[in-house]
């Protein structure tokens, strides 16, 4: 596969690699829908497939936050019980104000996020405490939070408007509703990172942070504003949690993140930064969700999807690792055999000579 | 003289012994029985599996990586332990097999972490979940509650009636795990390692072998704080120590071990451990609930970090010490420093080969 690679130019290289990641993904969510579809008889029923479009639908949302952090090299573990704590303040305001908009709602859910997010941001760039732990602390400490804000209470779906239960049941032209909004959030997390100078940005700095500063680009400001995103696609995802899940309590949505993070790793976001599509990671999302699924048709036990989860994620990481280097290898080979070609074409003036 | 004090207040190790005593005297006015010798040696007991793991976990933080599956190993150590004792195997046979899975464990992450060279945050947040998937499908989500009892007494039981053996042990591995980080070439090339790992590579440290080594370090110290956590607890369920991540990494970091590698001592760790048990403890009494503890540990833990950052900051001169109204003494030893140094003294000295 590195043989037929070169000639080509470096980004044509790059290109390939990312289109083999993708067709890969394609060939295992075929694969697993083939097996799925053989052992179990109701996985390829349309009522199956819009439930699995309902759990793709959050965990894109989300995901789409996360890759933006992922790709300036840091990581959010936050996001779960971000999604928790939004998920009861929104319901919990809709139960309590039966009357108010549902953008309104949504509105609240991604505020709390933004706010949850931006602090996230403010810890890793201005306490400079690395990502992992300052966001494993916030896992606990956003989840202590929902029990400080829930106080033992839950919201359920008899007390929730219809409109609202709605986003998750109606199907407009097929889909669910829930699964629209994760598609206008792809599409948009897509045009960002690939139009947007600030988009770019993240790349930029998920590369080589050092080299980001010097060209100029604001890395801290541009790191706070990824995890803000990833806060407020967070509380998005929260609103979305409470309709798809109306009874809503403090342990909403825990450990939801492994889900997340799996999506986005094995949708070949690299875990080192800098390279990644939002079209990989809704892939990655749509592989875990049907793996998913299929596992509870064939009444496997919860805890294979653990493991399901956390296999894949040490597999992907390893893959992209492997071809990584081989790629980097290949590339610096064919640096060598230009510079070699053009030191053959003119050769050295004799005062440049040792 | 002055100078000799003030470093000596200043001093990371000083600071959590004030906070322990702060706490202590907190936890007093809030219970009678604080003060009691007997509460004061149980005090600790239940955050015995804790301290094990944070030491495990000192090394691997040391040498600049992170191992956040600790937890996990520990639950398939113990389940891995309680379904081959309910299948009639000798209880130590079982223990040694557990002790030996978490080592395997460990050596899974190790591989991938040093020999593969991959991301130790990605692959243990892989195997954090994985391994705890694979816990829960060796019980099949049942628990073992039947043990015999001198296994338990390892974790749960008192010698003289009084002095819990849980507690010596854990005095126990903080002096042998003490020795081997700060008195052993071992030790040394952590510190190596974890401060500039090209240039350790470079002066002739087997880098990979040591990071391979201390993700098993902390695989075995994740069996061995679940043969304490059995002891305790006298039940081996797969969701054993879930939820306990946060005050391993609290205690690890809180101990003033520097979250980039190069810095650290076991003494800190284990006065950190002290702290996180006495306010955990104190909360308790004041009626505190679990999920608002965290909240204050969380904290605690941001706080550490952040602090250890702005001491860095003003060290190495980023920070200057005059806007924060203190005047600048000399260069502050610090424990990567010591280890360079002996790093290049050592590789000066002829080896026989």
């Amino acid at each position: 596969m590195i043989a037929e690679l070169r000639g080509l130019k470096p980004q044509q290289i790059a290109a390939a690699a990312f289109r083999l990641r993708e067709i890969g993904l394609v060939i295992a969510l075929g694969a697993a829908v083939v097996f799925f579809a053989i052992r179990a008889p109701n996985f390829l029923t349309v009522g199956n497939w819009q439930d699995i479009a309902r759990d793709v639908a959050i965990v894109v949302v989300v995901a789409v936050g996360e890759t933006m952090v992922v790709l300036t090299r840091n990581i959010d573990l936050s996001v779960a019980s971000i999604v928790g704590l939004s998920a009861y303040i929104s319901a919990d305001y809709l139960a309590s104000h039966p009357g108010t908009a549902l953008g309104v709602a949504a509105l609240i859910a991604v505020g709390v996020g933004t706010v949850l997010g931006f602090v996230n941001g403010l810890l890793v760039v201005v306490a400079r405490i690395p990502a992992i732990i300052a966001t494993l602390a916030t896992l606990a400490i956003y989840r202590g939070l929902s029990f400080q804000v829930t106080a033992g209470d839950q919201v359920s779906a008899f007390q929730l408007p219809d409109r609202f239960l709605d986003l998750a049941a109606s199907k407009p032209l097929g889909l669910p509703t829930l699964a629209w909004f994760a598609f206008a959030v792809a599409i948009a997390g897509s045009a960002v990172l690939r139009w947007t100078r600030w988009g770019r940005d993240f790349y930029a700095i998920g590369s080589n942070p050092e080299a980001a500063r010097f060209a100029g680009i604001p890395v801290g400001r541009r790191i706070i504003l990824a995890f803000t995103i990833c806060g407020a696609l967070s509380g998005l995802g929260g609103f979305l949690w409470a309709s798809r899940f109306p009874n809503v309590d403090a342990v909403a949505a825990t450990d939801f993140e492994l889900d997340v993070i799996t999506a986005v790793v094995i949708g070949g976001v690299n875990v080192f930064g800098g390279s990644g599509t939002i079209f990989g990671v809704v892939l990655g999302a749509v592989l875990v969700a049907t793996i998913q699924d299929g596992f509870t048709l064939l009444r496997l036990s919860e805890f294979w999807k653990m493991f399901f989860n956390g296999a894949a994620i040490v597999v992907a990481v390893t893959i992209d690792a492997l071809v990584t280097r081989r790629l980097q290898d290949a590339l610096r080979r064919r640096r060598a055999e230009v510079l070699a070609a053009r030191h053959a074409a003119a050769p050295p003036r004799p005062e440049a000579a040792p | 003289m002055t100078r000799v004090l003030l470093r000596l207040v200043l001093r990371w190790e000083t600071l959590l012994i004030v906070a322990i005593v702060g706490g202590g005297i907190w936890s007093a006015t809030l219970s009678e029985f604080f003060f009691t010798r007997i509460n004061l040696l149980d005090l600790a007991t239940p955050y015995v599996f804790i301290g094990l793991l944070a030491f495990g976990l000192t090394f691997v933080v040391i040498a600049g990586e992170i191992d956040i599956s600790v937890t996990s190993i520990l639950a398939v150590s113990v389940v891995s332990f309680a379904q081959l004792l309910d299948h009639g195997v000798n209880v130590w046979l079982a223990t040694a097999a557990g002790l030996g899975v978490a080592a395997a464990l460990g050596l899974v992450n190790g591989l991938l972490v040093g020999v593969l060279n991959l991301p130790s945050l990605a692959v243990t947040l892989g195997t954090l979940a994985a391994f705890q998937g694979l816990a829960f499908v060796i019980l099949s989500g049942e628990g073992v509650a039947e043990f015999p009892q001198r296994y338990l007494s390892i974790g749960g039981g008192y010698s003289k009636q009084e002095l819990p053996h849980a507690l010596v042990l854990l005095v126990a591995a903080a002096f042998v795990l003490g020795l081997l980080l700060h008195a052993t070439r071992f030790g040394r090339y952590l510190f190596a390692i974890g401060s500039n790992r090209e240039a350790a590579h470079l002066s002739g440290v087997p880098a990979s072998r040591v990071r391979v080594t201390v993700f098993v370090i902390s695989g075995l110290m994740a069996g061995i704080a679940g043969i304490a956590y059995v002891g305790f607890f006298g039940s081996a369920r797969a969701d054993a120590a879930q939820g306990s991540l946060l005050d391993v990494v609290t205690a690890v970091v809180l101990g003033g071990v520097n979250i980039f590698g190069g810095a650290g001592t076991m003494v800190g760790v284990f006065l950190a451990l002290i702290l996180v048990a006495v306010l955990r403890n104190g909360m308790q009494l004041a009626n505190v609930g679990g999920d608002t503890q965290n909240i204050v540990i969380g904290v605690l833990l941001l706080a550490a970090i952040a602090a250890g950052n702005l001491g860095r900051a003003i060290q190495d001169g980023s920070i200057s010490l005059a806007r924060l109204g203190i005047r600048r003494r000399g260069v502050i030893r610090s424990d990567a420093k010591e280890a360079a140094i002996a790093m290049s003294v050592e590789s000066q000295t002829p080896k026989g080969r």
